[in-house]
């Protein structure tokens, strides 16, 4: 890529493509081992459970295409009655591993993802608030927030996950699984938005673009979410990515503490939950296997995170 | 560390105080109640026995013998009933004095309306207090059986449940009785922390002589597994039931540890809701209720595909059942030990005769701490039924959950262990099949509604007969009854495992009951 001479003024301006690829940004990432390797982990595996159902060999929710002779059988031994042979072996229903982890993915990412994304939701507008007003609008937030602090994010997650199992009818309990282990994820982890958006709001709130908006008689609804926002976004992002790799951690411990996912859609939890009861009996690819994928997964969206707070902090350059 | 030290600070007073020694054991199951007739499963009798006695009770080899009665015999009159004479100088672990007047409310207690254990007393018209050791218990028709149907009638003292208010057993609710325990039996309670531990210590005061060398006796359940054989193999606990199937082989090679097998009497079935108009749960929530035509359940029977369950999940060590018994109990009628073969083709036949040829969606019941392995049994069941069109919706729970889910008939299909508590077939044809009837105390577990004309009259004929050749012949007819409308689906016979720390000498009783009093520790 260098045969373009960049220092010469009379060639055509770069691209926009060029000008990200030159960005500090990128090149701390392209000097960052570490960085590029855990992208890469996070991109195959995100790709693979987007790609799930092309890449599975089996369809492991779908308990008509089970059969219960294939159960236990050794990764890449054929079993014994049905002669059929697996990559990564079956569980004691007869599942692919392999594809189990794919489809188990799946919920595991969506869950994270959209837990983040409701955390985000809570925690930045309620830091906002809380920033610009000030006073008891503040006080509450805030104090509410170090309440929350202080207990476990796993345990408030358990309370809401207990609360809303509770008020959910019995018959729609297994659909609504996975949509209270967003809410309650979520919800459990908006504390760490809220605190950081409040510090950056309180910065930005003194800073002459605010003052001269205030002036020209902007509302403040238009000040915090037009003006302030966009410029306290960057903590966010690195908060974010973290938070990911703790909401997939959390979906995984609920999950695995048999609150979380239905046995009959397992996600990574489910199945290392699966698989511990088979560790002593010479089982070891039930729990191997997925616990191996969760590990990955969440190590290489951490170290993608950590990187990102490093690149977007002025102070570490 | 701490766990290091404790171990090893335990197997020091283990080896300075030989000849008495504490004990713990862990099973799956918390006893989720110290009521003795709020509850009729065996994890609760089984655990109460070493706490309550009744008048009679079960040897090591399941033979009757005397407990708080020393001996009884048939009364000569019209109709019918037994005379029991009681032991004289038996004490409650409370001090009061044991006599006929505890009986007498025992009985009222656990065979009124709000008690689980009133189908034991169907066909008790009176039990009447002669004077202070001798009582009549009277039955409508002679039943021959009668003493051997009592074994788990727990006797409580009369004056301790009135003081405390717990005159009537709370079946899903709480009170006194449910969290305290007043026996006469070898160990008292000395501690109970529901789902947490449960700590028994021996009575000084018990009439009979202690075969056992415990000094505490602690119960922790533990519902996982693999957690229950690691604190097995570290000596946290003494004793696990159950061993998991998957690491009974394992462990038959460990030093240290004994694996104890036997064949429970407990046979693993499928019930259906049938009396019900409309389905529950699914995708056909609020349609009719396929499962009342036979056909549908014949469906079901010859979809599931036992061998294979056997085979993995059960690793091959459990038998097939046929019959709501096993063939070693009273009145098995090895004649119809034949099965429904598994035949996913006949089954779809069969739902597209009864009108289902696309299946239906249904809501299957189970629980997840009570059976050997059930969770993973419902969900196989869950996949052979899909493989012929049955889209079942899982939902397993604890026992604790299960039961109130079933009473309030809350299922289309359900997972249900039984074992007669008679060791006689027609235990599971009173509860299990006796059209329900609170009044009669009959079908108290008959929660799908199984009804038939037939089978109510055969009942009292099976427990009045005395002619063995006769019985077995009426037994027959009814089996033949219950299998050809597949009133339930029978699927094996539980296998029974425990382990043991090999100083643990104990008795392992073919109905799963763990009886502390036979425990020693070397």
């Amino acid at each position: 890529m260098t045969e373009m001479p960049v220092d010469r003024p009379d060639v055509i301006p770069p691209s926009r493509l060029r000008r990200a690829w030159d960005s500090d940004f990128a090149w701390s990432f392209r000097h960052s081992p570490v960085a590029m390797v855990s992208a890469f982990f996070t991109a195959l595996l995100v790709l693979s459970a987007v790609f799930a159902p092309l890449l599975a060999t089996t369809n492991p929710y779908d308990p008509a295409s089970l059969n219960l002779m294939n159960g236990f059988t050794a990764p890449g031994t054929p079993n014994a009655f049905t002669g059929e042979s697996f990559l990564m072996g079956t569980d004691d229903q007869g599942r692919d591993v392999f594809s189990t982890i794919l489809y188990g993915m799946r919920i595991s990412l969506f869950v994270g993802f959209a837990a983040v994304l409701l955390a985000m939701l809570i925690g930045v507008t309620l830091g906002l608030v809380a920033g610009y007003r000030g006073g008891w609008v503040e006080t509450l937030i805030m104090r509410t927030a170090d309440v929350q602090l202080t207990f476990p994010a796993i345990l408030v997650a358990m309370l809401i996950f207990g609360i809303a199992k509770g008020v959910t009818p019995v018959e729609y309990r297994d659909q609504m699984a996975i949509w209270v282990l967003i809410l309650a994820i979520g919800l459990s982890d908006w504390v760490q938005f809220a605190r950081v958006v409040r510090g950056a709001t309180l910065v930005e709130r003194k800073k002459e673009y605010v003052q001269a908006a205030q002036l020209i008689g902007r509302s403040g609804f238009a000040i915090t979410f037009r003006h302030i926002l966009p410029n306290v976004l960057s903590p966010v992002l690195v908060i974010a990515t973290i938070s990911l790799a703790l909401a997939i951690i959390a979906e995984a411990t609920l999950s695995f503490l048999g609150v979380g996912a239905p046995p009959t859609q397992p996600s990574l939890g489910t199945l290392i939950r699966i698989g511990q009861g088979f560790l002593f009996s010479g089982e070891w690819w039930i729990l191997f296997f997925p616990a191996v994928t969760l590990l990955v997964l969440a190590l290489s969206v951490n170290l993608l995170g950590d990187w990102l707070r490093d690149a977007l902090n002025p102070r570490m350059r | 560390m701490q766990r290091f030290l404790t171990a090893s600070a335990m197997s020091l007073t283990l080896a300075s105080a030989a000849g008495a020694a504490p004990f713990s054991w862990a099973g799956t199951t918390d006893p989720q109640t110290m009521d003795p007739h709020a509850v009729n499963s065996a994890p609760v009798l089984g655990f109460l026995n070493n706490v309550y006695e009744g008048l009679v009770r079960r040897g090591k080899d399941m033979a009757i013998e005397p407990a708080l009665a020393t001996s009884w015999e048939p009364i000569q009159s019209d109709g019918g009933g037994w005379r029991f004479t009681l032991r004289r100088g038996v004490t409650f672990h409370g001090g009061e004095d044991f006599t006929a007047e505890d009986v007498v409310f025992s009985y009222e207690r656990a065979a009124s309306p709000e008690a689980d254990t009133a189908s034991w007393f169907a066909g008790v018209t009176d039990v009447i207090a002669v004077n202070d050791y001798t009582v009549d218990i009277l039955t409508a028709a002679p039943n021959p059986i009668f003493p051997d149907s009592i074994a788990n009638w727990m006797i409580m003292d009369a004056g301790w449940a009135a003081a405390n208010g717990a005159e009537r057993p709370a079946k899903d609710a709480e009170n006194f009785a449910t969290l305290n325990a007043n026996g006469t039996a070898a160990f008292q309670l000395s501690e109970r922390q529901p789902g947490l531990k449960t700590v028994l210590t021996p009575f000084d005061g018990w009439w009979g002589e202690a075969e056992h060398n415990i000094t505490t006796a602690t119960f922790t359940p533990i519902q996982n597994p693999a957690t229950a054989v690691a604190a097995l193999l570290s000596g946290d606990v003494d004793m696990i039931n159950p061993v998991p199937i998957q690491d009974a082989a394992r462990l038959d090679g460990r030093d240290g540890v004994e694996v104890i097998r036997g064949i429970e009497a407990r046979v693993i079935m499928l019930g259906m809701a049938q009396g019900a108009d409309l389905l529950k749960y699914g995708a056909n929530e609020g349609d009719a209720n396929p499962f009342t035509n036979v056909k549908v359940r014949q469906a079901v029977a010859h979809a599931v595909n036992v061998p294979a369950i056997l085979q993995t999940i059960m690793r091959g060590s459990a038998e097939p059942a046929s019959q709501l018994v096993s063939p070693a109990m009273r009145g098995y009628v090895p004649a119809l030990s034949a099965r429904p073969e598994y035949d996913p083709a006949k089954a779809r036949d069969l739902l597209r005769s009864a009108g289902y040829p696309d299946g239906f969606g249904f809501g299957l019941k189970c629980p997840n701490d009570r059976y050997l392995n059930d969770e993973a049994v419902c969900q196989a069941v869950v996949s052979m039924l899909a493989q012929v069109g049955l889209d079942a919706e899982l939902d397993a729970m604890p026992v604790r959950n299960y039961w109130p889910e079933l009473r309030e008939d809350n299922f289309d299909m359900y997972l249900l262990g039984w074992s007669p508590g008679t060791f006689d077939h027609e235990h599971p044809i009173r509860f299990l099949l006796a059209t329900p009837n609170p009044e009669k105390k009959l079908g108290s577990w008959n929660f799908g509604d199984y009804s038939n004309a037939r089978i109510d009259t055969l009942l009292p004929l099976i427990q009045s007969e005395v002619d063995d050749s006769k019985r077995q012949a009426l037994m027959t007819e009814a089996v033949g009854i219950y299998q050809s409308e597949q009133a339930y689906v029978p699927l094996y016979v539980q296998p029974l495992v425990w382990g043991a720390r090999d100083n643990i000498t104990l008795t392992q009783r073919p109905d799963n009951f763990f009886i502390l009093r036979w425990v020693t520790v070397k």
